[in-house]
């Protein structure tokens, strides 16, 4: 336009004088990438301060975050699954108290849902034995037949269960608490199953040679 | 929130209450209110954690919910609470230096808990108390009462929101979430409890009785089946209210600096004279005049009235304004200017950070324009007398870093660049946002620093902690001094030292958050006594 006198010729076009720079002078690099991460400080920073009171405020923030990490409401990930279980996890884990909100000044939906499982399966028993006189003899047969398969195959995990808990009186106990979580299908099925006869689950205590001789002496059957 | 402030919070969740509560409420500080499956949904976590998460940041007084139309329940993040948070070892020391270890240890229950009725707080001080006595003395309730009144009287601790009380007649289904009401009036009620008892003393002998494990004890003792008197009635920590002490150390311990001791005790005397008479967000304490001044000073004082006024002339007249003088009657109406005290501290802090950062020089130049309001090139030159070349050095330097800041005046419509008038100026309101976010992202990076050098040293860590709890139960047990000295030797001379350099690096990590924290909340209250007046 009018006023690009000199095609092609550089013209700034404000008054470089204003900003510092004289005509023809090296202009300073232009900088092509941001700026380092730690830059070099002229200065160095003033020391920090220190005296009675502030060695305290220091030793109360130190003994607050230990202390924060033993509350209740310090929440922990759940670990994932590991292939072995560690023995020693069992004697490491730190003792929480139970935090019970007060339910009455939060929303409801944050409630823990308590499913009542018991309803569903229990009236499928009840339904299941009801229909038992009306069906033929066999039928009834095969389905014992089943639900002992299902449980031969239970046993075995079961016994592990049992191992942990540490108790044989506890697994009644433990159906009932377990029923009260929200406990998922299976594992439900399983207990309701155990209670229905009368014989011991862990019939194999730790120390005994279970599995080990198995392999070897398939005759050692039952005198 | 600036994305710095999101990451301290970030951090301060994680180190307060593990990772399910941070992802959690960062992202309700990020996002806003939102309903539960939405967070849940968003944030990829199982909608029982979500609940737990949510329970936690809610009992802390992190997170609000309110009850929308359509009954979604919404769930909100208070992003300045979760940075208060850095600031809790201060204010315990704050209530210790008041209201010696009772206090303390009150103020820090309440922290750790978020809410807690009174009979709860009394019963946990008392036991905490009793531990540390010398054996058979115990702490009686009585006296932990005493206190918590005090505290409440003088507004450190309130009551929480309540539950409204609502009659069984209620046609339809109960709200999804209650809404909390509270009157200004019932905030510092105390209620009319008789806490009788003393202080337990938790020993491990005397209440496993039947020799139950450890494990079986916290099932125990919550199987009490006493009603408590004062259900419902949650009380908390009064943030603002410790925000008000120091805002009024941080004013006595300036003119402190700036005059001498006594002026400080006056100054400190009309503080304290407005406490409760002053609202916490107002520009300036209610009007003293000099005779109750004079009335109120400390006891051991003795000042006579004339000098008592002289000193109040000079606060007066002085540039500062912390002190002004709003009328004749009385000997003199006083008020303190709060905003203006505010203002000279932020100022004070920026020219600090100026000083320290860029130079003296740069200071001076820095001080120049703040005192000028606005300067061209040419004048600051010629009114800080620095050469132009250096001059100009400074100023993009500080302007580039946005301590100062250009204002444009042009001649003529067009804005040319050759017919504008450049003018240097420093707008404290921003300087100080700017500083504050700085800060932000210093705390950040020196937790993030502390954690880095924990985690490298994690294993000596352990290995110290494990041979403490040995020599501990040696020692306990009565072991011989050869056997501690090789169980001590188990740690090797470049461990110990290693193992010192970490102590020493964490202590000093810890006290720059502590320091940096202290800017933060003069910086903070500047910016909020200035948006109040806007």
């Amino acid at each position: 336009m009018a006023g690009n006198k000199g095609r092609g010729r550089a013209a700034y076009t404000f008054n470089i004088e204003a900003v510092g720079f004289s005509r023809g002078e090296k202009l300073p690099d232009v900088v092509l990438k941001p700026p380092p991460l730690f830059p070099d400080t002229d200065y160095k920073p003033v020391p920090l301060k220190t005296g009675e009171s502030e060695d305290y405020v220091l030793a109360l923030k130190q003994e607050l975050r230990e202390t924060v990490k033993r509350m209740p409401y310090f929440v922990e990930t759940p670990e994932e699954k590991q292939d072995i279980e560690r023995y020693s996890k069992r004697y490491m884990k730190v003792y929480k108290e139970e935090w019970i909100p007060d339910w009455r000044r939060l929303p409801r939906e944050l409630m823990p849902r308590k499913k009542c499982r018991k309803a569903g399966p229990r009236s499928k028993k009840a339904t299941d034995t009801g229909k038992g006189p009306s069906l033929t003899n066999p039928a009834d047969v095969l389905k014992k037949i089943e639900e002992l398969e299902k449980k031969g195959d239970g046993e075995k995990s079961d016994e592990e269960n049992e191992e942990k808990e540490g108790s044989k009186e506890k697994s009644k106990e433990d159906d009932d608490d377990e029923e009260d979580d929200a406990a998922e299908q299976e594992e439900y099925d399983e207990e309701e199953q155990e209670e229905e006869n009368d014989y011991i689950n862990s019939y194999f205590e730790d120390g005994d040679d279970f599995g080990a001789d198995s392999d070897d002496n398939m005759d050692e059957a039952t005198y | 929130m600036t994305q710095a402030e999101i990451k301290l919070c970030s951090l301060l969740l994680q180190e307060h209450f593990g990772e399910i509560v941070e992802k959690i409420g960062v992202h309700l500080i990020r996002t806003g209110g939102q309903p539960l499956r939405v967070i849940a949904h968003d944030t990829g976590t199982s909608l029982d954690q979500v609940k737990k998460a949510l329970c936690v940041l809610i009992q802390h007084n992190l997170v609000i919910h309110q009850v929308h139309k359509r009954g979604v329940v919404e769930y909100e993040a208070q992003c300045s609470r979760v940075l208060r948070m850095l600031r809790y070892p201060r204010y315990i020391y704050t209530a210790k230096t008041l209201y010696s270890d009772t206090g303390e240890l009150i103020v820090e229950e309440l922290l750790l808990n978020g809410k807690m009725t009174m009979s709860a707080v009394v019963k946990k001080v008392a036991d905490r108390l009793t531990e540390t006595m010398e054996d058979g003395k115990t702490m009686d309730y009585a006296e932990v009462s005493n206190t918590f009144v005090r505290l409440v009287d003088t507004h450190f601790v309130q009551r929480c929101p309540l539950v409204p009380a609502t009659e069984n007649s209620d046609t339809g289904p109960p709200p999804p979430a209650p809404t909390l009401v509270i009157n200004e009036k019932d905030m510092y009620l105390v209620p009319k409890l008789s806490l009788i008892g003393k202080g337990k003393r938790r020993r491990s002998s005397d209440e496993d009785a039947t020799g139950e494990p450890k494990a079986k004890r916290p099932k125990q003792t919550t199987d009490n089946k006493e009603p408590i008197p004062d259900d419902g009635i949650y009380w908390q920590a009064n943030l603002d209210r410790f925000h008000q002490h120091f805002r009024d150390q941080a004013i006595v311990s300036a003119v402190a600096n700036r005059m001498d001791q006594t002026s400080s005790e006056i100054v400190r005397t009309m503080l304290r004279m407005s406490e409760v008479t002053t609202p916490s967000g107002a520009p300036f304490t209610q009007p003293l005049s000099s005779n109750e001044i004079f009335r109120s000073l400390p006891v051991g004082y003795n000042i006579s009235k004339q000098v008592l006024d002289q000193y109040l002339t000079l606060l007066a007249d002085d540039p500062l304004e912390f002190v002004g003088k709003s009328g004749d009657s009385g000997g003199g109406m006083y008020v303190i200017n709060l905003h203006k005290a505010l203002g000279s501290l932020a100022t004070a802090t920026l020219e600090s950070v100026v000083q320290e950062r860029f130079g003296s020089r740069c200071a001076r130049i820095f001080r120049l324009v703040l005192q000028k309001k606005h300067l061209e090139q040419k004048q600051v030159e010629d009114f800080a007398m620095i050469p132009a070349k250096e001059a100009k050095d400074m100023l993009y330097k500080m302007l580039s870093e946005n301590f100062i800041s250009l204002q444009e005046i042009p001649k003529t419509p067009d804005h040319a660049p050759s017919r504008t008038f450049y003018l240097y100026t420093v707008s404290i309101l921003s300087a100080a946002r700017m500083l504050l976010h700085r800060c932000c992202k210093s705390v950040a990076n020196l937790i993030e620093r502390r954690q880095f050098e924990t985690k490298e040293n994690k294993r000596l860590l352990e290995k110290s902690q494990r041979v403490e709890a040995i020599i501990a139960s040696m020692q306990a047990t009565g072991a011989e001094e050869a056997q501690l000295q090789e169980i001590e030797e188990m740690i090797t001379a470049p461990e110990r030292q290693q193992l010192e350099t970490l102590k020493r690096n964490v202590n000093k990590l810890d006290a720059c958050e502590i320091q940096v924290d202290e800017t933060i909340f003069l910086l903070e209250s500047y910016i909020e006594s200035t948006m109040k007046r806007q």
